[in-house]
């Protein structure tokens, strides 16, 4: 199998890389290439957020502008969905999950990252995987964003109110109307609960799914050459061209994708969250 | 179950390689998509000052009926 001939599609899970490691350090056995990624990602996001922080001056420098005009941008954005009284509390989750998955999603594109690794019976162990290509990622991102949402969602509405919320009757009906209809909109509130635990699975599933085929897209295109049976020459150039247009739209739907995941956490938000106020759109 | 099964036997009888449920639900989100972008577009032709607006809720109907496709490509990838 010569150098370029990569493996047909990239494996679906995560493989564990520091296997060798035995007693204390065993406890590190489990950890995957994803998770290693992962952990890159959080030191430098955090290292840059913080040094760009530090001195903080009226005239702000490149670092720190750069740093405002995100933090600003993704403020009055999700000022805008989930309302002013909640923005307080839930602008860090958002914030971080949206630069995280940017984050995550374009390391992935970086060279390096895939293709440097070794071979362990037989099969290509990369040493960097991109963190959001691995489903474990996503799914946790998910459950850590159902936890906030259900304790937000209790302190904003309350244990009864919130069950009333879903299985309650709906439209206002009084008296008879409402007991004659308890049982349909008992239905509805099981609906509704399964509405609410397809959501981190939608979420998650989303995430994992357009990155995944996103990362296999690009590995057929750069085997493409060699499938075909071009002649070797053509197939390096190919293996080389082809990929291009293909990492500007890996860019695109990396950025997407974050936007998406940030965005339907805000939404989800916002209708548990909004009960009695509706606001003006006042933009 | 059984009509699936059917559509199964005679897809590999007649030599079709590839994921059937991954056709039917890449048709089915791309027309969905298509839809959402018409309409998105023609919104913003009539009130060009809602662009904003009209791109982020174009953006959750477009994610929404992708994830069908990638639970179906999901699918297809994980028993290929």
């Amino acid at each position: 199998m010569s150098l370029f001939t990569l493996a047909a599609a990239v494996p679906i899970e995560a493989e564990p890389i520091l296997t060798k490691l035995h007693g204390f350090f065993g406890l590190l056995a489990s950890m995957t290439n994803s998770i290693l990624v992962s952990i890159i990602l959080v030191v430098t996001l955090v290292t840059w957020a913080q040094r760009a922080t530090r001195r903080m001056q009226l005239i702000p420098g490149p670092d720190q502008n750069f740093f405002e005009c995100i933090v600003e941008g993704l403020y009055g954005f999700f000022e805008g969905i989930v309302g002013h009284h909640m923005i307080a509390k839930s602008f860090g989750l958002l914030a971080s999950l949206f630069l995280y998955i940017v984050a995550a999603n374009w390391f992935g594109l970086l060279p390096g990252v895939g293709s440097i690794g070794w071979h362990e019976h037989e099969e290509f162990i990369p040493l960097l995987r991109p963190t959001t290509a691995d489903m474990n990622t996503t799914i946790g991102l998910a459950i850590v964003f159902m936890v906030f949402w259900l304790i937000w969602t209790l302190q904003e509405m309350g244990f009864v109110s919130f069950l009333k919320h879903i299985f309650g009757v709906k439209g206002g009906l009084k008296g008879f109307m409402a007991i004659a209809l308890m049982p349909i909109f008992f239905f509805v509130g099981i609906i509704e609960v399964v509405s609410i635990l397809i959501r981190p699975v939608s979420l998650s599933l989303r995430l994992f799914g357009n990155v995944f085929a996103g990362e296999n897209l690009l590995t057929t295109m750069m085997s493409l050459g060699h499938t075909l049976h071009f002649p070797l020459w053509l197939a390096h150039l190919c293996s080389v061209l082809l990929p291009i247009p293909f990492y500007f739209l890996e860019l695109l739907i990396g950025v997407l994708q974050a936007f998406v995941f940030a965005l339907l956490c805000a939404v989800y938000l916002n209708l548990s969250t909004s009960h009695d106020e509706v606001e003006a759109e006042n933009h | 179950m059984i009509i699936p099964t059917m559509i199964a036997q005679a897809v590999a009888a007649s030599g079709i390689t590839g994921s059937f449920t991954l056709a039917i639900a890449g048709a089915g989100a791309a027309l969905g998509i298509g839809m959402i972008g018409a309409k998105a577009v023609e919104s913003v032709g009539r009130n060009p000052g809602a662009f904003g607006r009209v791109l982020t809720l174009a953006i959750i109907g477009m994610a929404l009926a992708e994830s069908i496709a990638i639970y179906a490509l999901i699918r297809a990838f994980s028993n290929m």
